[in-house]
């Protein structure tokens, strides 16, 4: 027990030298600047200050969006239109009676969550520049209609912008609600941005069939984060609105949009810290360089090229000293399969996947033709044969990609869905990848609690306000983590930036990632492919440690060796069909398996 | 009131048409999609207003300055934004890019040109009301552009070659093709498509920096829902999505236009993300 | 550029020697080495080291395959030598040092590819198809080497008019061959000419490659039907895990024994030979 709480401390930092200023300190600094900037009675910082709040409170949910999940939506500034004249609008009883104005604002806030999610879902099934077009357009036609809609608008003549009552009357009052608005939105996003949401989201960016495969739903967290990035826009829309004391289409230009993108992409992705800075910055900034106020948007889109050409991971990457150290060159992985028993808990049912009858095409080709195949707890499995012979297309109709035509997929008597990737994590099914697939900017262990995101009871909302059932998840998969790293000899490494690793290194990774999820069946995809004989040797003890600690490990592999090594059991596949089927020795010495191998 | 909204919506939509086409010619080339069509949209009325209006000189020396500029302007889009980001498509930063190049551009022109909408010289006085030559004209270029680029892939190598680039860029490769000259002479391509879509389109769009994001938003409609790569989609659809906006514009006012083919343009693409006209995508694992 | 200028005259020379029949050993008269010469390549994706240090050679008009089981990087090494992926090491033809990653300039200076799949462009025809592989070669006789590549497949010349997409799998691996020779390289590199092919096409398309090396043009053939590839290559080396374990000569008669030891490593359970 001891030798593992060790290292289970020592790789509880979270990413970056941003990460480390996250610490608490820099917000107390912020916080504590904010509160005392009235003490200078400067009504005209006042209203800048104001001003950067406001965009923040847009750009903490937008923030989400685009430094976590990676969805490019350039046209965000349509929910600061849409919550400006919904406020504005209710507030001055352009439609129905007058409404108080903080019940204006929240219903601002309101319709921005429900246009967050109409603008956001297409990025559920669109390819980015698609999205990024229809966040764009929709922009594009939030003007439009504001400068037709005269009746609720005021059109191209505009309309007042609401005043709030006491105690957030216009001057310092509204100043400290939009400071305390700034700083909710601050606090929630960070919650969620450190939660396992937070890296689900991060994984969908960069890695999402691994994210699937962990058994995060994409559509359902990115409808959560659209309305909550939607309401926040809203939000800032309301007190724009106020802060404007009147507002024309024209105020609503795609600049801003441009302003908000670039103020997250400075700051870097998944950084919470970062883009508020970067938008203080970017906000502040024109009103110390007055000439610069024309050449504004012009230099906003100069940085945003020029981050995109030489630096995509924003500032944050530049700045982070503590991942430039150089790592120890000559690193050796040494698994320790004896922590298997604790890393995997009690596998005490012998599980059984069976597939039967399993007929699959692609087109006109038959990938798979009628295939029956089973795999056993406390086994290796082994499946070989030529390219093209079906191995990894059975493995992904395992994985939920594809519905054949024909045939059943059984896990202990009971039916698993097919096409149903995401639901693979819930059945305790796990699987690595040909090429890793982690997330290269997220820290190794950051990467391996991904694997374990179905184990968390905390709701997003539980999450978003940081209460007790979601501490104690983060507690719990952060140990699962450190453990299942110690197993396979990466504990060392656990706060590194998972891009800096080797390639035999992140084999490792996804390997702890899957055990985190204390699997019943293990499907692994190659896992040998570019590593060295030594490396292969280790992984070859700790794939068969794993299957006798009770899991079914299925092993899609080239390596003949390995495979003759370590498995119990091996199917070979040929065009489709089993060619063999037996243990190790039969299959070695099968003449038709030999040749159909070495080619016909 | 039918006259003008087909002569019109027409002549609108053969705008949107080219700058479809502009998308078209930069995807077939490079897998990108460029926001700088709507740029070029925005330049070749600005630019053409400056040439003649401004300087005085020649309309036709005007309009091959004009297409100059486009082609040199496509270059230094591929050469600044494109191949840069090229390497890792997967992580679509050309999206970034060429969103920062094309606003650049355009904020130089609303600062240089200013920012009030500016009336577009009458070339050819040429047809009145609804023949007038500021209908016909986008119409034509329109034609002109789907008859070049036909002869262009149909009779000469290079067009072939962009085709086969288009269609399989590694067998291209393979067969030792030089895929990058052909890109760059795709955005130069694309350039003068685009300019030449602002050019003709000035007298009803006016010069005008603003023009570039609706041009970028209605010239991409038609693609998205005819099938990125798909010119003959970008022509029907162009022109379908001119004659509805006018049509809704007249009978039933410009909000519900605007939002109508907004919500098209949305429903259509969950329904099908590879537009209506399209092949589906790729398997992923 | 510069380079390529100096030395594509050279190359024209020599492959209009071999159109006239000259024997191929004049070639060697320029310099000593082999036709092709490749040593110390390595090639990968990414951070994942694929090939590690290949060296291997083939002389002029040889017909070489290039044999293992799948995963070894047979495809990854055609690619490394052809340019279409970047690598480390050398690769010589005919004493010239090929430019790495440049595919075009490989191309020109005399070695074709011809990729997995039977990647031809199915919206052309056939007969722009091959336009297109000769675009590198000058105008004037660019349809003359059509027809001569065509010459190879009669069944494609009676179509070359129609649209690759209407030709059958067969019919577009023929196609893809006769991409690879309008150039009239000195080295052609088939990457699994047989994939999806039935026995009868296998052979026809196999045959050519035996005519091709009468013709003077070196192959390197890369096959997983290893009777029919070694029916018609004089030598064989073996790739596995990332690099060459076996190099033998076409007829030599342990060879299956062989290989199938080069695949399983030496040191596996060999029950087979017990």
């Amino acid at each position: 027990m001891t030798e593992i709480t060790t290292p289970i401390r020592a790789g509880g930092a979270s990413t970056g030298w941003l990460g480390r200023l996250e610490g608490k300190l820099s917000w107390i600094l912020l916080g504590l600047a904010g509160l005392a900037l009235p003490l200078l009675d400067d009504s005209y910082m006042g209203t800048i200050a104001t001003r950067a709040y406001i965009y923040w409170v847009l750009s903490a949910g937008l923030n989400l969006v685009v430094g976590y999940a990676g969805q490019i939506a350039i046209g965000w500034v349509s929910m600061l239109t849409l919550g400006a004249y919904t406020t504005a609008a209710l507030a001055a009883g352009r439609v129905g009676p007058e409404w108080p104005v903080y019940l204006a604002l929240l219903a601002g806030g309101g319709v921005g969550a429900v246009f967050g999610v109409v603008v956001g879902l297409p990025a559920l099934r669109l390819r980015t520049f698609y999205f990024a077009m229809t966040t764009l357009g929709f922009a594009t036609i939030a003007t439009q209609v504001a400068l037709a809609w005269k009746d609720v608008t005021g059109g191209g003549v505009g309309t007042p912008g609401p005043v709030f009552p006491w105690p957030f009357d216009p001057g310092w009052g509204f100043y400290y609600f939009c400071f305390l608005l700034a700083a909710v939105a601050t606090w929630i996003t960070a919650n969620i941005g450190s939660s396992r949401y937070g890296r689900a989201l991060v994984a969908i960016r960069d890695a999402e069939v691994a994210a699937e495969a962990s058994g995060i739903a994409k559509p359902r967290l990115l409808v959560l984060i659209f309305l909550l990035a939607g309401a926040l826009g809203g939000i800032a829309g309301g007190l724009f609105a106020s802060l404007q004391s009147y507002i024309t289409p024209d105020a609503f230009t795609f600049e801003m949009s441009v302003l908000f993108f670039i103020g997250i992409l400075i700051g870097g992705r998944g950084s919470i810290l970062g883009p508020a800075l970067g938008t203080l910055i970017l906000t502040v900034l024109p009103e110390i360089a007055a000439p610069l106020v024309q050449w504004s948007t012009f230099l906003y889109a100069a940085l945003l090229l020029l981050i995109v050409l030489v630096i995509p991971g924003g500032i944050a990457d530049l700045l982070d000293y503590r991942n430039r150290r150089p790592l120890e060159q000559h690193r050796e992985i040494v698994p320790r399969p004896d922590l298997l028993p604790r890393v995997l808990g009690d596998q005490n049912a012998r599980t059984l996947i069976a597939l039967k009858g399993i007929r699959l095409h692609f087109g006109g080709v038959k990938a798979i033709d009628g295939l029956d195949l089973e795999i056993h707890g406390g086994e290796v499995h082994g499946l070989i044969g030529p390219n093209g012979s079906g191995k990894t297309t059975t493995l992904n109709v395992v994985s939920g990609y594809y519905r054949p035509r024909e045939g059943s997929l059984r896990v202990d008597g009971s039916d698993l869905p097919f096409e149903r990737p995401h639901v693979r994590a819930q059945w305790r099914i796990a699987r690595t990848f040909q090429t890793p697939r982690v997330v290269g900017a997220a820290s190794v262990l950051e990467n391996v609690m991904i694997g374990g995101t179905v184990h968390g009871h905390g709701t997003f909302a539980e999450s978003m306000l940081s209460l007790p059932r979601h501490r104690l998840d983060e507690r719990v998969l952060r140990e699962a983590a450190m453990l299942a790293l110690a197993t396979v000899g990466l504990e060392s490494l656990a706060s590194v930036r998972a891009d800096r690793l080797q390639h035999s290194e992140l084999r490792f990774v996804e390997i702890a990632r899957a055990l985190v999820l204390r699997p019943a069946c293990l499907m692994l995809d190659e896992p040998a492919a570019g590593l060295s004989a030594e490396e292969i040797r280790r992984l070859g003890g700790l794939i068969k440690a794993i299957s006798r600690a009770g899991t079914a490990v299925l092993l899609v592999e080239h390596h003949a060796d390995l495979i003759f090594d370590i498995c119990d059991r091996v199917t070979v596949l040929n065009l489709g069909k089993v060619l063999a089927a037996g243990t190790p020795e039969e299959i070695r010495s099968h003449r038709e398996v030999v040749s159909a191998y070495l080619g016909a | 009131m039918l006259q003008s909204i087909v002569s019109y919506g027409l002549a609108v939509g053969a705008v949107y048409a080219l700058i479809g086409i502009t998308y078209n010619v930069m995807y077939s080339a490079s897998r990108v999609f460029s926001f700088t069509a709507g740029m070029l949209g925005m330049l070749g009325g600005v630019l053409g207003a400056l040439f003649i209006q401004k300087m005085g000189i020649n309309a036709v020396l005007g309009f091959v300055m004009v297409l100059a500029c486009g082609a040199v302007l496509g270059i230094v889009t591929e050469l600044l934004t494109v191949r840069p980001v090229l390497k890792s498509i997967e992580q679509h930063l050309y999206v970034l890019s060429t969103l920062a190049f094309a606003l650049m551009i355009q904020q130089v022109t609303a600062i240089e040109w200013g920012t009030e909408a500016q009336p577009f010289p009458v070339l050819l006085p040429i047809g009145e009301g609804w023949l007038d030559q500021k209908f016909w004209l986008p119409l034509l270029a329109c034609a002109v552009t789907i008859g070049g680029l036909e002869f262009l892939y149909r009779y000469t190598l290079i067009g072939r070659a962009f085709l086969a680039i288009a269609e399989d860029n590694y067998a291209a490769r393979a067969l030792g093709l030089p895929e990058t000259w052909l890109r760059i002479a795709s955005f130069a391509l694309a350039g003068m498509i685009g300019t030449l879509a602002g050019f003709t389109g000035a007298q009803m769009l006016l010069a005008f920096f603003g023009n570039q994001s609706i041009l970028n938003f209605y010239g991409f409609v038609p693609v998205a829902l005819g099938g990125m790569g798909s010119n003959r989609g970008a022509v029907i659809g162009g022109l379908a999505l001119g004659l509805f906006q006018q049509a809704a514009n007249f009978l039933v006012g410009g909000i519900f236009a605007a939002v109508a083919v907004f919500a098209v343009f949305i429903v259509v693409l969950l329904l099908r993300p590879e537009g209506i006209a399209g092949a589906s995508t790729a398997r992923r694992v | 550029m510069i380079m390529m200028r100096a030395w594509r005259p050279a190359v024209r020379k020599t492959m209009t020697h071999h159109c006239s029949g000259a024997a191929p050993a004049q070639e060697d008269a320029m310099s000593s080495e082999p036709l092709l010469q490749v040593s110390g390549l390595s090639a990968g994706y990414g951070k994942i080291v694929v090939l590690r240090d290949i060296a291997l050679s083939i002389g002029a008009g040889e017909a070489v395959a290039l044999l293992g089981p799948n995963g070894a990087g047979k495809t990854t090494l055609l690619r490394a030598m052809s340019g279409l992926l970047p690598r480390s090491g050398q690769v010589r033809l005919g004493g010239q040092e090929m430019p790495n990653a440049n595919p075009r300039a490989t191309v020109a200076a005399g070695m074709a590819h011809v990729v997995e799949g039977h990647r031809v462009f199915t919206q052309l025809t056939c007969h722009d198809n091959l336009l297109l592989a000769g675009y590198g070669v000058p105008g004037a006789v660019r349809a003359r080497q059509v027809d001569e590549a065509l010459a190879f497949f009669p069944e494609i010349a009676a179509k070359r008019n129609d649209k690759a997409v209407t030709l059958s799998g067969g019919q577009q691996q023929m196609l893809a061959v006769a991409q690879g020779l309008v150039g009239k390289p000195r080295l052609l590199m088939l990457d699994e000419p047989s994939a999806g092919l039935s026995p009868v096409l296998v052979d026809r398309v196999l045959a050519a490659i035996t005519q091709l090396r009468a013709s003077g043009t070196a192959v390197l053939l890369v096959e997983q039907l290893i009777e029919k590839a070694l029916a018609v290559v004089d030598r064989v080396y073996a790739l596995a895990r990332g690099s060459i374990v076996l190099e033998a000569r076409a007829d030599e008669a342990d060879l299956p024994n062989r290989l199938e030891r080069a695949y399983f490593g030496e040191g596996a359970h060999a029950p087979l030979d017990a």
